[in-house]
């Protein structure tokens, strides 16, 4: 009787939080609005082409691989993003008039109406800190900084003109990677995943490795998924210890317990799906998904130990420690197993002179040491694994550094070193349907402007999908009641690279 | 400069581009008033006649007098500028007598239809002299002017006169059309050695054997916005590689029959040269990656029976029912999971089997795969026994072998597939004698043997230090 009457009770709870879900302005919403937009939509539907956007996620498999709009060149991506800003003036940019200004105080010209991170006053002038040569057939001219580099110039494409408006790391970062320099807009990789999701359903689509001891410092929103489903957001992997934290079963619970209570939780989110539809709810059962089959696939893809000892020596990898030339190779391995998206954020370029490990011709040397051989190392193995073709190798930072030597505060630095330069700087592509050889842009005698061939992040974002099979404009996702793409309002392929 | 030195006449006439259609419109619906007035039920566009005409004329008398300055300041093909130029006076003479005829209520008919000829001819030559005589009937222009304007492979470049291989076809895409026959802006014309010596009214164009003394380099070479540039900023430019050469060729002398290997060549220009050859023979070729010809939708059934594998399957576009196969995420993979493919033989075109147990007899299930392009069985056990088979794929492009246990003599029984342009062989028992070997037999064909190394240097280890300051 007593039972009876809790249950009654508990039926009758359980229908009176349905019907709040029902309340008259769910019915004049969903009923006269619902039906206006509906005719309203059947009328204007050929005006607002893009309406694709709700049909590429599907909920239920949200990372299935999808078909891009034109059969494009790349299937991956490999970004390696310096962070903190490398010198262009050390590295890619041969600039041997300003060698010839060295020392001298900075033209009033260069300074009016500019604002600068750290410089104040009247800066000297820096001449280039590094030897550069001629490299290749292609003539690049490549400083000694990196000296493999210089060996595969042939297959790379330099783009000297790349221009930003934000002259602070994490801001920059964002801008480059999200195409906007605030936060809440969907990274590269969550656009490329959602648009063509992935051709290894054991593995995330889109997976992120950090070294240099820090995360960039636009934090981990620089892989986010923004507005788009989370679904899309870059998994962040270690290269040491566990490759994702808790991926291993705790003790006392085995893999069919684990598989048990994850079936079990999935089922009561698909009651919350088929009372609420959520697409959000989809994800996260498919997350579920995914984390019970990444706990095998995802230690076993990780593990550097397995790789012959002249892979090694060649990427200069050390098993089981955190470093770039870890995550490198990992990134080759991740690519041949299928993963759509790496992105590689390596901190720690930060070259302002204030202290020898930030200075321009001591630290940078260090850092180049770091970088250059298995950035090396990586072109030439995907190339001899028939990859490169199919895998487009972006090097790439936030902004440049000035030709000027920094003066914080006003005062002589300890070192040599630049400020943050936004008005040029260099980046490369390579693989992917990019042409070798090639270089875009010119900067000034100097290196402070561009003289042609400008290149925004949203011209860089524009040419990734395009390798990948987008065209820029018309990948889209509604939010907020617009549809929003990556580039925004800008962005052109750069056509002057492209094989 | 040249906006102090630009007179009210010159400013006039250049509204003549604007100002001739007016005549050109207003003068049809003159004569479309006429021919339809005659008609009982359009009889009341009588009344609108006489406002049109007198408008008609009003603009056409205004057209040829800033036609003739125009022509005045600017040099075209003075040919082409007689005939336009008279015939534009007949024409608004014929718009005159029109309209008086108009006010005289005398029938209009004849002296209409006679304005209405020489409207179309005057209309034609003013066409020809902005656009070339050739516009109308020309291939499409989007057509031509790619054709123009990308580098096109030349073969032999060094055997080739320099003028006529490298120069001539610049000149021609870049220069002509405001300085040639036609249009000599400038009084300059660079269609021909004659007239390229000749210079124009600045003088002498070129300066042999010093580019940077010539008027043409110069101007060529100074910032887009300036505006004494050419070509014009809204003109296609010279390209980069374009510059180069004829910065050289007025270098070596502007000479107009000397071959390209006589004339000294730079480093920068040799890379040049390199850049436009046709020698590319491990480039890719114009081979499409995705078959012309369309295919009929693959089975959804068959694509599910896939999925449900494991093994992802996926157009290679959205418009496109070519079919992409990959067996990456494949479990416990047995010969049978080749046979799905079977139902979709017509459109799968690319095919990745990595690092699966697949043997040389599972490659019989790939017989039927008539379009594939690209096939990657790396890290699998296939030998020359199953490899052999592949020779049957005739549409491949891309093969990947690398470590596989193939042999030079499993890659010869191979050597017949004529589009192969891409193979690796990575992680074989093939040597390098081997490789060469095979590039001789598949001179097509990029052969990648891998194998690269990363020399170790002394830089590597070595660690930069600030200076110790006592």
């Amino acid at each position: 009787m007593r039972d009876d009457n809790q249950t009654r009770r508990l039926i009758k709870e359980a229908e009176q939080a349905m019907l709040q879900q029902y309340t008259r302005r769910h019915f004049l919403k969903d009923g006269a609005m619902g039906f206006g937009a509906l005719a309203l939509g059947s009328l204007l539907g050929n005006c607002w082409g893009n309406s694709g956007s709700k049909k590429l996620f599907d909920a239920a498999n949200p990372l299935a691989a999808r078909p891009p709009m034109f059969p494009g060149k790349a299937k991956s991506v490999i970004y390696l993003h310096m962070a903190g800003a490398p010198s262009q003036l050390e590295l890619f940019s041969y600039k041997p008039e300003l060698a010839k200004l060295d020392g001298l105080d900075c033209p009033p010209s260069l300074l009016e109406g500019k604002k600068f991170a750290f410089i104040r006053g009247v800066p000297k002038m820096l001449g280039p800190q590094a030897v550069f040569k001629q490299r290749g057939e292609s003539g690049l001219w490549l400083s000694d900084n990196l000296p493999h580099l210089a060996t595969v110039a042939d297959d790379i494409a330099m783009l000297n003109a790349v221009t930003t408006e934000q002259f602070n790391h994490a801001p920059a970062q964002l801008l480059m990677h999200t195409g906007s320099a605030r936060l809440g807009r969907p990274s590269i990789g969550s656009w490329v995943t959602y648009g063509m999701g992935t051709e290894n359903n054991n593995l995330p689509g889109f997976v992120v490795l950090t070294s240099g001891g820090n995360n960039p410092d636009a934090g981990k929103s620089v892989w986010g998924s923004g507005f788009l489903p989370s679904v899309y957001q870059g998994v962040q992997c270690r290269s040491e210890g566990d490759p994702v934290l808790f991926i291993k079963d705790p003790k006392g619970m085995d893999r069919d317990l684990r598989k048990a209570s994850i079936d079990a939780i999935n089922k009561v989110n698909q009651e919350q799906y088929s009372e609420y539809n959520d697409p959000e709810t989809l994800s996260r059962i498919a997350q579920y998904e995914m984390a019970y089959k990444m706990q095998i696939s995802v230690p076993d893809v990780m593990n550097i130990n397995d790789e012959p000892q002249y892979i090694h020596e060649m990427y200069g990898t050390q098993p089981g420690k955190t470093s770039f030339a870890n995550n490198v190779l990992l990134a080759r391995k991740l690519v041949e197993k299928g993963v759509r998206f790496v992105q590689l954020f390596d901190w720690g370029w930060d070259t302002h002179g204030d202290s020898a490990g930030n200075a321009v011709d001591i630290g940078l040397i260090n850092k180049c040491r770091k970088v250059d051989r298995p950035i090396t190392a990586l072109l030439l193995d995907l190339k001899q694994r028939g990859l490169l073709d199919e895998t487009l190798v972006v090097w790439g930072t936030e902004f440049g550094r000035t030709p000027m030597q920094e003066n914080r505060e006003g005062k002589k630095m300890p070192f040599k070193g630049r400020d943050h330069h936004a008005a040029a700087f260099n980046m490369w592509m390579a693989g992917g349907g990019i042409k070798g050889g090639t270089s875009y842009g010119v900067t000034d005698e100097i290196g402070y402007n561009i003289v042609s061939g400008k290149t925004e992040a949203y011209d860089i974002q524009a040419t990734i999908l395009n390798q990948l099979g987008f065209d820029h404009e018309k990948l889209t996702y509604e939010s907020q009641g617009r549809n929003f793409r990556l580039t925004d309002l800008s962005g052109k392929v750069i056509k002057d690279i492209l094989a | 400069m040249v906006v102090l030195a630009l007179n009210a006449t010159e400013f006039i006439g250049r509204f003549h581009p604007i100002l001739v259609h007016l005549p050109i419109g207003i003068l049809i619906l003159a004569v479309l008033f006429i021919a339809l007035s005659l008609k009982e039920q359009f009889s009341y566009l009588k009344d609108a006649i006489g406002i049109t005409l007198f408008l008609g004329m009003l603009s056409a008398i205004a057209s040829c007098i800033s036609g003739y300055l125009l022509s005045q300041s600017e040099s075209y093909d003075p040919g082409l500028i007689f005939k336009h130029q008279w015939f534009a006076i007949a024409l608004a003479a014929s718009s005159i007598v029109l309209y008086v005829l108009h006010l005289m209520q005398k029938r209009l008919t004849w002296t209409a239809g006679l304005m209405a000829i020489l409207l179309l001819i005057t209309g034609h030559l003013g066409g020809s002299i902005t656009h070339g005589s050739d516009f109308l009937f020309k291939e499409s222009s989007a057509k031509n002017s790619k054709v123009k304007n990308e580098n096109k492979p030349i073969a032999n470049i060094q055997d080739g006169a320099a003028y006529a291989t490298l120069i001539q076809p610049i000149f021609e895409s870049k220069c002509i059309a405001c300085h040639g026959l036609e249009k000599q802006k400038a009084k300059l014309r660079l269609d021909g050695p004659a007239s390229i010596l000749k210079g124009g009214e600045g003088g002498a164009a070129i300066v042999a054997g010093q580019a940077e003394q010539s008027a043409l380099m110069k101007r060529i070479l100074l910032a887009k916005d300036n505006k004494e540039h050419m070509p014009p900023a809204e003109k296609p430019q010279l390209t980069k590689e374009e510059i180069d050469i004829v910065e050289w060729w007025i270098n070596g002398g502007a000479s107009f029959d000397r071959k390209v290997s006589d004339i000294q060549q730079t480093d920068k220009i040799k890379r040049v040269f390199k850049s436009l050859s046709t020698d590319h023979s491990n480039d890719e070729v114009s081979l499409v990656d995705v078959p012309e010809a369309s295919v009929s939708k693959a089975s959804e059934s068959a694509i599910q029976k896939l999925r449900e594998r494991g093994i992802t399957v996926v157009p290679v576009a959205q418009n496109s029912n070519y079919l992409l196969v990959n067996y990456v995420a494949i479990e416990a993979f047995t010969a049978k999971d080749l046979k799905l493919l079977q139902a979709i033989n017509d459109q799968l075109i690319w095919l990745k089997l990595p690092n699966i147990a697949l043997t040389d007899e599972s490659i019989d299930e790939l017989n039927q795969l008539t379009n594939l392009t690209r096939l990657y069985v790396q890290k699998t056990n296939l030998t020359d026994q199953g490899i052999a088979k592949l020779a049957k794929l005739s549409n491949l492009q891309y093969l990947n072998l690398s470590g596989t246990k193939a042999t030079a003599k499993g890659v010869a029984s191979i050597s017949g597939l004529k589009n192969l342009r891409h193979l690796y062989l990575y992680q074989t028992a093939i040597t390098d004698d081997e490789l060469k070997k095979i590039r001789l037999e598949l001179p097509k064909t990029n052969v990648d043997g891998g194998g690269y190394q990363v020399p170790k240097i002394e830089w590597d280890t070595a660690v930069s230090r600030a200076p110790i300051i006592k």
